[in-house]
């Protein structure tokens, strides 16, 4: 059952066993083990109920429905970072490229030594949970019948430059290529939170609040008894009628790295790590033009991987942008410009996702929440190295141009040799046209208190009841994208906190 | 609605005819609709991103090119070039707002049915699924 805030008009107070903050990849998990106990769940979303059937191809529509900020949340820094975030039921999920990892041990392992999260965190566990979603969301690699020609030429230049690079993992059924997982599948294909663990959730008795904002969560003596809110217009950021639902037996915070630290700040919880250690990966794209076309509109959005430099903190990724993202990145004025738009047929986009060493930080501002984030020097480095790689991969697959879009830079590289010009490229981050995804950080889970915000039972340091599951609570970044670690650590927190609550 | 110094700026940026492929300039397509739509629907922080982008290429970026703003009294090559400049700017503000105005301006042109044909963009013609969500 769904119960569309947005209509509603009446104060509303209701109780629950669990109620859950957030109906992204981490709530829906929490949402889909619980409801299997028999639980009385209510799941609240920020945003507004986006159906399959909206879905469009135009992005300001999508962008004003569907993303938090409608697109323009930013980073604030050296450089100024659109932070690309869904808001909308499914959250991430519904506007994501669907792409699957697991942690990789490289990860894990400082996770248990340093942080000492190997007990809280077990590897086998996650593995365990991870056979289980991706049996559930028919996770696969892409069909070579549906990668498309940006994707396949990934697949010719790792092959003529000998290095690593594999069709990308993702969970999909019956995928039809349009390349529109970013403004939401029109077809259901990808499975997203939307069409999967929150309809089963709903059918055995969950009951899904949507354009309900959670401004509190209610303690008693340190034990989380609820959440209080408004109902409201998201589009709009107007209240309509509060709320209150309370928990008998938990309220679970699953609402990602950016909202969390805000919601636990405002119901108390008072740490310094909170809203600290924020972390990402920030991204880069680059486009090649092909003397013959490429049509990246058509094949999975984001369909080829080239993981060949994990060590150097950075991972390249194909990627398909709408016509309105893919032309506002391109330089020129006038003729130039419409010049460079016609050339969209040719052109390639491949991104560089860097694992960045730095920390930033959320915390309330006066305009909203306040993001910071600022490179380390090292970060800059590996970016020109990912971005020298890109170009190389590019040139192999047969480009003629590579169009940088980099302040300081010329704008289109036009043999291989000047690819190296990108790796002694500017180190000011803001030469740059990043976008920042994939959050983790702000409320980390510790062994100790002085060291995090969550403790190694996912229940706030110092409270009862009062979990937090989302990547917020993972010490480092991944260097990988974080759907199926987010859900993977919610169905094992699900699972312990059903063992505790009996 | 959009001034008149609005309109300069936006067809300096995206003028008619300007390509044998892509021959829609900006008020080829609806753009008066897309803003419109902007101006009702969009968060106030969008509307005044916006206004400030038009005002700092009117008046701050001819001054780039050592020239008196404003832009609208410029031919049009003159405001193609101190809007190049603008893009190019060695302050990064500058360059912000540059990169928002044309993020605004893509939102309604990249959307038209015949830029999006002429770039062979394909038109959703399919059926979506039903949603399973009650």
């Amino acid at each position: 059952m769904i119960f569309d805030g947005e209509k509603e008009r009446r104060p509303l107070d209701e109780t629950f066993d669990y109620v859950i903050v957030g109906s992204g990849a981490a709530g829906a998990t929490a949402a889909r083990i619980l409801v299997d106990t028999g639980a009385q769940i209510a799941i609240v979303e920020e945003g507004p109920a986006v159906t399959t059937v909206e879905f469009g191809d135009r992005v300001f529509p999508a962008f004003r429905r569907m993303m938090r900020g409608m697109g323009a949340q930013l980073a604030r820094g050296r450089a100024s970072i659109p932070v690309i975030q869904g808001s909308c039921l499914g959250g991430t999920t519904v506007v994501n490229s669907a792409i699957v990892w697991r942690i990789p041990d490289d990860v894990w392992e400082p996770w248990k030594t340093e942080y000492g999260l190997g007990d809280a965190l077990p590897l086998e566990a996650l593995h365990q949970h991870w056979d289980q979603i991706e049996r559930e969301l028919s996770v696969r690699p892409v069909p070579t019948g549906n990668l498309g020609e940006n994707n396949r030429l990934m697949e010719v230049a790792a092959n003529r430059l000998g290095v690593s690079a594999t069709p990308i993992r993702r969970n999909e059924i019956d995928c039809r290529g349009s390349a529109r997982c970013s403004l939401g599948c029109p077809y259901g294909a990808k499975q997203s939170m939307l069409v999967t663990y929150l309809p089963y959730a709903s059918e055995r008795g969950a009951v899904l609040f949507t354009s309900a904002r959670v401004d509190k969560v209610i303690l008693d003596k340190h034990r989380a008894v609820g959440v209080s809110g408004y109902f409201h217009v998201p589009q709009y950021q107007r209240n309509i009628a509060p709320f209150t639902l309370r928990a008998r037996k938990g309220v679970i915070i699953a609402a990602s790295a950016i909202q969390t630290p805000g919601l636990l700040a405002k119901s108390g919880v008072r740490s310094s790590h909170l809203g600290e250690h924020f972390q990402g990966h920030p991204g880069v794209a680059l486009a090649g033009i092909f003397d013959h076309e490429v049509n990246m509109w058509f094949g999975a959005t984001q369909g080829y991987e080239s993981d060949h430099h994990r060590s150097d903190r950075f991972k390249i990724e194909t990627l398909s942008m709408p016509p309105e993202l893919m032309f506002a990145r391109l330089r020129g004025v006038g003729r130039e410009w419409v010049a460079a738009m016609a050339q969209s047929r040719n052109m390639a986009l491949w991104a560089v996702a860097l694992r960045a060493y730095a920390h930033g930080s959320v915390h309330p501002g006066f305009f909203g929440t306040d993001i910071r984030f600022d490179f380390t020097p090292q970060d800059m480095i590996n970016l020109r190295k990912g971005l020298r790689f890109t170009a190389e991969l590019l040139f192999a697959a047969g480009a003629r141009e590579v169009i940088t879009g980099i302040h300081g830079m010329p704008e289109r590289l036009t043999n291989p040799e000047q690819a190296r010009l990108l790796e002694t490229g500017p180190d000011d981050p803001a030469c740059y046209l990043f976008a920042l995804t994939h959050l983790f950080g702000t409320a980390r889970m510790s062994v100790r208190p002085s060291e995090g915000v969550v403790g190694t039972d996912f229940c706030v340091h110092g409270t009862k009841g009062f979990y937090v599951i989302d990547s917020s609570i993972f010490p480092t970044n991944l260097g990988v994208n974080p759907q199926h670690p987010i859900m993977g650590v919610a169905m094992h927190a699900a699972q312990q906190i059903v063992r505790r609550d009996g | 609605m959009l001034s008149q110094q609005a309109r300069v700026v936006l067809d300096t940026l995206l003028p008619s005819e300007a390509h044998p492929t892509l021959r829609s300039g900006i008020f080829d397509t609806d753009f008066d609709a897309f803003w419109l739509d902007v101006e009702r629907t969009a968060l106030p922080a969008w509307r005044w991103g916006f206004h400030a982008a038009v005002w700092a290429a009117n008046w701050i970026a001819p001054l780039l090119i050592h020239s008196w703003p404003p832009l609208d009294r410029r031919d049009r090559q003159t405001r193609e070039r101190a809007l190049a400049a603008m893009e190019k700017s060695r302050i990064y503000f500058l360059r912000q707002m540059m990169g928002l105005l044309k993020t605004i301006v893509c939102f309604g042109y990249g959307a038209d049915p015949n830029v999006r044909d002429a770039i062979g963009y394909p038109r959703q013609t399919d059926k979506p699924r039903p949603q399973e969500l009650r």
